[in-house]
């Protein structure tokens, strides 16, 4: 298990119902990782549409979760 | 001692003095008006004054009453040559007594200024060349006023930065910047740089004026609702600096049109409100090499992202290559905003475009910020190109549609119907695509499939290539992004409800 800081903007900050939290999970990837919070808070958007950083650099989502990372995932926003 | 006399021989300001000497005062201030040498680039040899006597002593005697009533001094007096004045003789002479110092210079000060407004007097100046010529004293202040030495832009506070300087404000007057939309974003960034002396400013906006803009875009008033954005903007601009050029593309910028937009400037800024645009900018400033500062918001977030392909910078298909149609993310409601929201992000790309002209260290090109304005959160992001585009071009330009191939598959996606019964009839597979809830409140006519947006675009394997479906939601957004989306996986006989069910409900009403 690795302890993990997620943070949350826009949408997801919407649907979290928190802009930051800390969990602890088995996940090795970002792709894993964004399952299980789908799952949890009911997030909409399918991977494809949004992208995931790990400590302030934009990563794949195979690339492998170490403890203590800090992961944002970032929906596209259009506002303006 | 009157409050306001004319004299005819020369003021002796130390007698004048002694008049308002009160051991109550702790202060006294005086103005010495003289006869000078020049006046509007000639040289002025003697002066005649000459005044309408009786009026002006009233006049004059009024203003000292006022000032003494106005700032509560103890005493105040002016007096004024008439007749034949030399070069460097006392023309006007004000004198104040009073507690303290700040009550007396304030009222010599408005003593002189007003009666240099009010009181009729004139001057006839003599020339050097022989020349001579009455100037009213009112219109002369009136004069000095409205700038008769033309008025001209102060960039003295930016250039005493040291980065700016000089040759900083010859590359600012040098530079020619296009901004795309002059709405929220679009209001700051425009004022920032015409302000700072941009000496090219584009504005691209196709739309008019919504009273429902304001709040956030201050640049317009109240009773300018109904008139071109771009068009006002210019205006206002020109207003803010009219050593500026401010050139005016009322129209939409879209992939047709962006190419020839863009080909006179050197730097674009992305400032609208939607996907489509932001793409299509892209991919302009990607082939044609020019940097853009690009901005988004939602609700009280942002994100603010550089283009630079003078650095190994990602632009916006780098994060985001599959592209992202409006519609396919966020939800139907129209998102609120604050005005400070947009506002700062549009500072935020006014300083962006100011630090790419100037050369300032610090650019965000290479890195995506983003900001959570209500929780003052912000999180900068490394943002690396795509490695496939490294040795050229972008690897993932979106289609030129300006070439009649580009345009192709999505022209024919928005289906009319005003019977979903009778499309069923012939054929179509209809396809809810709202969230379930939004079914649950408001259920469609006839029975429909229910698939979710994002579960057909996680998986349209359920999906049948050679047959119609026809895609419904609320308003035809979603449903429109949705099927052109599908489109692109092969899936060609997919069609959208145009105007979704609310067109449906308006066209049974009536």
């Amino acid at each position: 298990m690795k302890q993990l800081t997620v943070q949350y903007f826009a949408l997801f900050r919407e649907q979290a119902g928190s802009s930051q939290e800390s969990i602890t999970t088995a996940a090795a990837t970002p792709a894993d990782l964004y399952q299980e919070l789908k799952s949890r808070h009911g997030f909409k958007l399918a991977p494809a549409q949004l992208k995931v950083a790990i400590n302030a650099e934009f990563a794949p989502w195979d690339a492998s979760l170490e403890d203590g990372d800090s992961i944002v995932f970032i929906p596209p926003v259009a506002g303006g | 001692m009157k409050p306001f006399s004319f004299t005819r021989s020369s003021i002796d300001p130390r007698a004048l003095r002694e008049v308002l000497v009160d051991p109550g005062c702790g202060g006294y201030a005086a103005f010495e008006g003289w006869v000078r040498n020049h006046n509007e680039g000639q040289t002025v040899t003697r002066l005649e004054y000459e005044a309408f006597e009786t009026l002006a002593e009233r006049e004059g005697a009024t203003i000292v009453a006022e000032a003494i009533a106005k700032f509560g001094v103890e005493h105040a007096a002016c007096v004024h040559r008439i007749g034949d004045l030399a070069l460097g003789e006392l023309a006007v002479w004000v004198g104040v007594s009073a507690r303290h110092r700040a009550e007396a210079f304030a009222a010599c000060r408005y003593i002189i200024d007003e009666v240099k407004h009010r009181v009729p007097i004139w001057k006839k100046e003599h020339y050097s060349s022989g020349d001579s010529g009455w100037v009213n004293c009112e219109r002369c202040a009136a004069h000095a006023h409205e700038g008769h030495t033309p008025l001209r832009m102060d960039y003295s506070r930016q250039m005493a930065l040291p980065q700016v300087g000089a040759a900083g404000q010859s590359r600012l007057a040098a530079a020619r910047v296009l901004v795309i939309g002059a709405g929220g974003l679009g209001v700051p960034v425009l004022t920032s740089l015409a302000g700072a002396g941009v000496g090219v400013i584009g504005i691209v906006d196709g739309d008019r004026l919504e009273a429902s803009n304001l709040h956030r875009q201050t640049l317009y008033a109240l009773a300018d609702v109904g008139e071109s954005k771009a068009e006002l903007a210019a205006q206002r601009l020109r207003e803010l600096n009219p050593e500026i050029e401010v050139r005016v593309h009322a129209c939409q910028a879209t992939r047709a049109s962006l190419p020839e937009l863009i080909a006179d400037y050197d730097l674009l800024v992305e400032c609208t409100d939607n996907f489509a645009t932001k793409f299509a900018v892209n991919d302009a400033a990607v082939r044609a090499g020019k940097p853009a500062v690009f901005a988004s918001i939602y609700q009280y977030e942002g994100q603010l992202q550089v283009y630079d392909p003078r650095s190994d910078s990602a632009c916006l298909r780098c994060l985001w290559p599959e592209g992202t149609r409006d519609g396919l993310v966020g939800n139907c409601a129209t998102a609120g905003v604050l005005g400070p929201v947009p506002g700062t992000l549009g500072q935020l790309q006014a300083l962006e475009v100011l630090k790419l002209i100037l050369g300032l260290p610090g650019g965000l090109a290479g890195e995506v910020l983003l900001f959570d304005l209500l929780a003052t959160r912000l999180v900068r992001l490394r943002a690396p190109r795509n490695p496939a585009c490294r040795s050229g071009p972008c690897a993932r330009l979106g289609p030129d549609q300006t070439t009649a191939e580009g345009a192709s598959s999505s022209d024919d996606v928005d289906l009319d119907c005003d019977d979903l019964a009778s499309a069923c009839r012939s054929g179509y597979t209809l396809i809810d695509v709202r969230e379930p809830e939004e079914i649950a409140t408001a259920p469609p006519p006839v029975d429909c499939l229910q698939m979710p947006l994002n579960a057909l675009l996680e998986d349209s394997s359920v999906l049948d290539a050679g047959r119609p479906y026809l895609l419904i939601c609320a308003r035809g957004a979603r449903s429109r992004a949705l099927a052109l989306e599908l489109r692109g996986r092969e899936l060609t006989r997919v069609y959208s409800l145009r105007g979704g069910l609310a067109k449906l409900a308006d066209r049974v009403v009536s």
